[in-house]
């Protein structure tokens, strides 16, 4: 492309063509935040019930404020290694959908130290809601079911009782996540070929 | 009638940029270059004047050790845009 003028026609073809190539780069599926919050959930949950589990200290609870910790510090280095080059409205979008599920995720796990309320469903049905709407934004199913299917499985820790409702916690966040995730990268990757 | 074709917009390397910058929210300059294909130096001219006419704006800032300038599409810029679009249509008899 160059500095020449334009017939009225070529204008519109290159407006169309220059939308359309934009539209279709950002089409790139990146799994990368799906998999950092997701394997970091897991991991956290299986420390948690083996230590609660053996020990039954109720101080090993605080232990899932690792997962903050970890998620925040993966995408802070995955970020550093992405070097993306735009941004687009449904960037922003979705940025502002995880700011407002992450912020009510923490305070609702702040809550539980001082009131006694079901913290997992209500983790569950968060980043279920906000998964769905992720993959609603970005029109990806494997997103939108993943999502719907963590906002329903909010149900099974009032089904299964104990310790082990925090491995089914990890369970469903690894099929929630995890899987989605690295659907999204396969996708993304499938496309550079 | 026809409509006035605004000249600023009337060439096709800001007509690229202005339409990238259009379909995003913000974009670097590594990103036009690769959605245009032009050189460094001729991005660099057509975005100073797009950013005098105050269509685009320019924030310089860093990506780790590194420059990252990023630019975005002003208000001013998407109205100069549609209008621009509108004017097409009437020379190209496109019902609007």
């Amino acid at each position: 492309m160059e500095e020449k003028m334009l017939n009225e026609k070529e204008s519109l073809e290159l407006i169309s063509q220059m939308i359309l190539n934009t539209r279709k780069k950002m089409e790139e599926g990146n799994g990368m935040p799906f998999l950092i919050w997701g394997y970091a959930t897991f991991i956290v949950s299986l420390v948690v019930y083996y230590l609660l589990s053996t020990t039954g200290d109720y101080h090993y609870n605080l232990i899932w404020f690792a997962i903050p910790v970890l998620g925040s510090g993966g995408m802070y280095f995955s970020k550093r290694k992405e070097k993306k080059h735009s941004k687009t409205y449904i960037d922003r979008i979705i940025v502002n959908i995880w700011t407002v599920i992450g912020i009510a995720g923490l305070l609702v796990s702040c809550a539980a130290f001082f009131v006694r309320i079901p913290v997992l469903p209500i983790e569950m049905l968060l980043m279920g809601i906000g998964t769905a709407l992720t993959g609603l934004v970005i029109r990806f199913k494997p997103v939108i079911i993943s999502g719907f299917v963590g906002m329903i499985s909010c149900a099974l820790p009032f089904i299964i009782k104990g310790y082990e409702q925090i491995i089914v916690f990890g369970i469903v966040f690894l099929i929630m996540m995890v899987i989605p995730g690295h659907i999204l990268n396969y996708k993304g990757r499938k496309k550079h070929v | 009638m026809f409509k006035y074709l605004n000249p600023l917009l009337h060439s096709e390397l800001r007509l690229g940029i202005m339409s990238i910058l259009i379909s995003v929210e913000e974009a670097d300059f590594v990103f036009i270059r690769e959605r245009t294909g032009a050189t460094a130096g001729n991005i660099s001219v057509q975005i100073e004047k797009l950013s005098e006419a105050g269509y685009i704006e320019v924030e310089k800032g860093f990506a780790g050790k590194r420059t990252r300038t990023v630019y975005r599409i002003t208000e001013k810029g998407v109205g100069a845009f549609e209008e621009y679009v509108d004017a097409l249509k009437s020379y190209l008899n496109i019902n609007q």
